[in-house]
């Protein structure tokens, strides 16, 4: 009988233990529920529990409060330093002169014009642009901001070599020593916020800046809450506030937001866009073509013309954007072909062609299937890291390689630009990229096409293009920068000295009723405005 | 005494001078730039005169020796140094990281404890019967799930279909609840195993088929047992503990508690060596000590030399 009792005992604990221990605890029970917002549980109905006609009558008296998850958080969010701007722009938090909008031009914000002639350019606030103490902000403000941004960030330093020069209250005038363009671009990166420099005491935890949210609550590496600013200069703001959730995986992602704790997301993974595509009543995917940029360089050192045409004949990719679900779309060039500098021609995947160009070069078909010359086989070194899919990448190129007789041996590094691309040891080297920092083409083409550029590891160099690179740097006319642009891309591209695989999708998931997530904007480092709204 | 004391701790001394001399150079041979994963943390492309400054900043074109000689000198003077990554303080970032998975990584240990010496003494009173054979089927099973599955399994069961915890922990004792389970469940797997194997070496020494022979009950055969047993515990505890302080990463990320695995991760993958460092002398006397207790404890409960 002992033996029974003791046995039932047992095997009861151990049930318990493995089911969680934790049933029995009747508050924990309402927890799940409470984090949902009432605003959110209109959508959501099995949150709510009782989705009723009282429940529906609270919504509009609740404040509206977004709830998203973040991927990244750092330990400040001083504007100006190393890419905070970047979260407190998407937290709603800071604004910069100017703003990227959906065409990838650099729109009116804090400042309402950028006119240049020649190399001074002239800089006109808004008239009403203050920040959340209702200080106004001034052309002598925005002067000792420009100046601590090139103080505190390596990456403006060169700001410090311009001359400002305050005109008036409004407006400013920057010479910069040479004909720059892209001045304008430059203006609208977030780490070129406005934050008072006078009113704010902790630039740290507590910037005081223009945008439509103020900071409420900031754990370092951790969550962000923020209200809405009262005096914002812009107009209303249609949330109350916001709270930003520090996760970096994807599937308390995935959870959360069926748990009805968040109600937006971006980088959604093709796994989770299967999940919610099933369910369009109660998400909303948007998916639009990004900046970042998935290419790959080859080698002209260690590649014969012929290889590298074969090559960039046989990488098919639709194919991998189609294996890649909706996370990244097909490129055909560095830039997205809808803005005007993006229309550049590949010519279309032809397998056939791709055998012709290998044999005219000499090369024949192995007993093994794979291609050789003078009884050497044809083998290239595909190096890649595992990050942004580049590692699936890899695998799919191998595999239509070796669909044409190329073989190829796959060779994974941690840090691409410390090994391959420093020391030039690849064939095929893969790469991801922001491709279009601030609508801004001439930023990729001098770090990667630019003889002597940071990304200058696969040996090309052609004469046409450095021209034409010297060219783009001093042009001001938007038409003719997109045909400089278009034209030396289209160089890279004949060259076959590259071939730019996708680009990924800015993915947005959100709940239904939420809009305004920046969700039809291709740079990341926007998210709430005062136009974010929970219907 | 005091000579016993003071020499354990100029072990632990030289120890850690060594450790962490090993750790730095294998920082420095290993690829990677700190500067170069600050500026381009974001897929951003810098260009060289940029990347230089930041280099000269951090102070990461001087001679290996020098830095070694320089961090070594901060670390006696108790500076931790300043983070590559952000150039936040390193001291506190590890101390609050350190006492977050501390809290986790205890309440785990003693959970597992608990539940696994209950089970292991189930199991071997019980050997070969049913409890027994349930016990080992959970062991076995347990032991054999990763950590981050057993997390999602544990979120998507508790969170989504009974709704008992939020997917969101906060850090409160609710946010503790799952992390704990998931690191536990895995150990208590471990533990019965191991203390059950001890248990039942135990059983077959001569002094308790004496003491069955004299009629002894078997709670008291037990509670020797488990005595002598101890020392062996004290070592898997020992050790236990020191892989959780540190190995807990994937449950602190899925989780969103901020601990020290993941500050470390994150500090690795941004090459912030300070951080790195500062880690490896922290977690380096925490192994250390808790061997050397293991050790004394070890020694008290089972005085006879070592043959």
């Amino acid at each position: 009988m002992k033996k029974k009792i003791f046995t039932a005992v047992l095997t009861a604990i151990l049930a318990v233990s493995t089911v969680g221990c934790t049933t029995s605890a009747p508050d924990q029970g309402t927890t799940a529920p409470e984090t949902t917002q009432p605003a959110q549980a209109q959508t959501q109905p099995e949150d709510g529990g009782n989705a009723d006609t009282s429940s529906a009558e609270t919504v509009s008296s609740e404040p509206k409060i977004l709830k998203a998850a973040a991927s990244f958080a750092y330990g400040s969010i001083d504007v100006h330093k190393e890419y905070y701007g970047w979260y407190t722009s998407i937290y709603g938090v800071s604004e910069a002169l100017f703003k990227m909008d959906e065409n990838m031009s650099a729109a009116p914000c804090l400042a309402k014009d950028a006119v240049a002639d020649g190399r001074v350019w002239t800089i006109t606030l808004n008239d009403g642009g203050a920040f959340s103490n209702g200080t106004a902000l001034t052309a002598d403000m925005v002067v000792k901001n420009l100046d601590r941004a090139a103080q505190v960030n390596e990456r403006f330093a060169y700001l410090a070599d311009f001359d400002m020069t305050v005109i008036d209250e409004k407006t400013i005038t920057i010479d910069t020593g040479d004909v720059y363009p892209t001045l304008k671009n430059d203006l609208a990166s977030p780490e070129l916020g406005m934050m008072d420099l006078e009113g704010t005491t902790d630039f740290d935890n507590a910037p005081v800046c223009t945008g439509p949210f103020v900071i409420k609550s900031f754990q370092p590496e951790g969550d962000v809450e923020v209200v809405k600013n009262e005096n914002y200069w812009g107009g209303n703001v249609k949330l109350d506030g916001a709270i930003f959730y520090y996760m970096q995986e994807d599937d308390p992602k995935l959870l959360a937001m069926q748990s009805g704790e968040i109600d937006c997301y971006n980088s959604v993974t093709s796994a989770a866009l299967a999940v919610y595509s099933q369910d369009p009543d109660q998400y909303r995917v948007v998916s639009i073509p990004g900046a970042r940029l998935q290419f790959y360089f080859l080698n002209e050192k260690t590649l014969d013309d012929a290889v590298r045409e074969a090559i960039n004949l046989t990488v098919d990719k639709d194919a991998i954007a189609a294996y890649l679900s909706g996370t990244v779309s097909a490129a055909v060039g560095p830039f997205n072909p809808s803005a005007a500098y993006g229309k550049v021609t590949v010519p279309a995947v032809d397998t056939a062609k791709a055998k012709e160009v290998l044999e005219a070069d000499g090369y024949t078909p192995g007993s093994d299937g794979f291609y050789e010359k003078n009884g050497k086989k044809l083998t290239i070194s595909i190096k890649y890291y595992a990050a942004r899919s580049l590692d699936i990448l890899a695998i799919l190129i191998q595999e239509q390689l070796k669909a044409v007789g190329i073989d190829s041996v796959l060779g994974v590094e941690e840090d691409p630009d410390s090994t391959y691309l420093a020391n030039g040891d690849f064939d095929l080297g893969l790469y991801c990229m922001i491709a279009d920092k601030a609508g801004d083409p001439f930023y990729f083409i001098e770090s990667v096409f630019k003889d002597g550029s940071y990304y200058d590891c696969n040996g090309f160099d052609d004469a046409k293009c450095e021209e034409l690179i010297g060219q783009l740097k001093n042009e001001t006319d938007t038409a003719k920068i997109a045909s400089l642009t278009n034209e030396i891309v289209q160089i890279a591209i004949d060259d076959n000295a590259y071939g730019f695989a996708g680009l990924f999708n800015k993915t947005t998931v959100l709940r239904a009723g939420v809009t305004g997530f920046a969700e039809d904007i291709p740079f990341d480092f926007y998210g709430i405005d005062a136009q974010t709204d929970i219907q | 005494m005091i000579k016993k004391v003071l020499k354990r701790i100029l072990t632990l001394v030289v120890i850690l001078v060594i450790l962490s001399f090993f750790v730095f150079a294998l920082m420095y041979i290993a690829p990677g730039d700190p500067a170069e994963k600050r500026l381009t943390s974001q897929g951003v492309a810098v260009t060289k005169k940029v990347l230089d400054a930041e280099r000269e900043r951090l102070g990461l074109m001087k001679p290996f020796l020098v830095r070694y000689g320089e961090w070594l000198f901060s670390i006696i003077r108790g500076d931790f140094g300043i983070s590559f990554k952000d150039d936040m303080p390193v001291a506190p970032k590890l101390l609050q990281g350190l006492g977050r998975t501390a809290v986790l990584a205890l309440t785990s240990l003693a959970v597992s404890l608990i539940t696994s010496f209950l089970f292991a003494v189930a199991s071997v009173l019980k050997k070969d019967g049913i409890a027994d054979r349930i016990i080992k089927v959970f062991s076995f099973v347990s032991n054999s799930l990763p950590n981050f599955l057993i997390s999602v399994l544990l979120m998507y069961f508790l969170c989504i279909k009974l709704k008992l915890f939020p997917v969101i922990a906060k850090g409160d004792l609710k946010g503790l609840l799952l992390p704990v389970l998931s690191l536990s469940i895995p150990m208590i797997g471990r533990f019965i195993r191991q203390m059950r194997a001890e248990f039942l070496s135990e059983m077959s020494k001569d002094y308790v088929a004496g003491m069955r022979g004299r009629g002894v009950k078997t709670g008291y055969i037990m509670f020797n047992v488990i005595r002598n047993s101890l020392g062996h515990i004290f070592t898997i505890i020992a050790l236990q503990t020191g892989t959780l302080m540190g190995g807990s990463v994937v449950i602190e990320t899925i989780f969103r508690w901020p601990g020290i695995g993941k500050l470390v991760m994150d500090s690795i993958t941004a090459r912030d060596y300070p951080v790195i460092m500062g880690f490896v002398v922290i977690m380096g006397t925490i192994y250390l000590i808790i061997n050397q207790i293991a050790d004394v404890l070890s020694h008290r409960l089972d005085p006879r030399p070592e043959s």
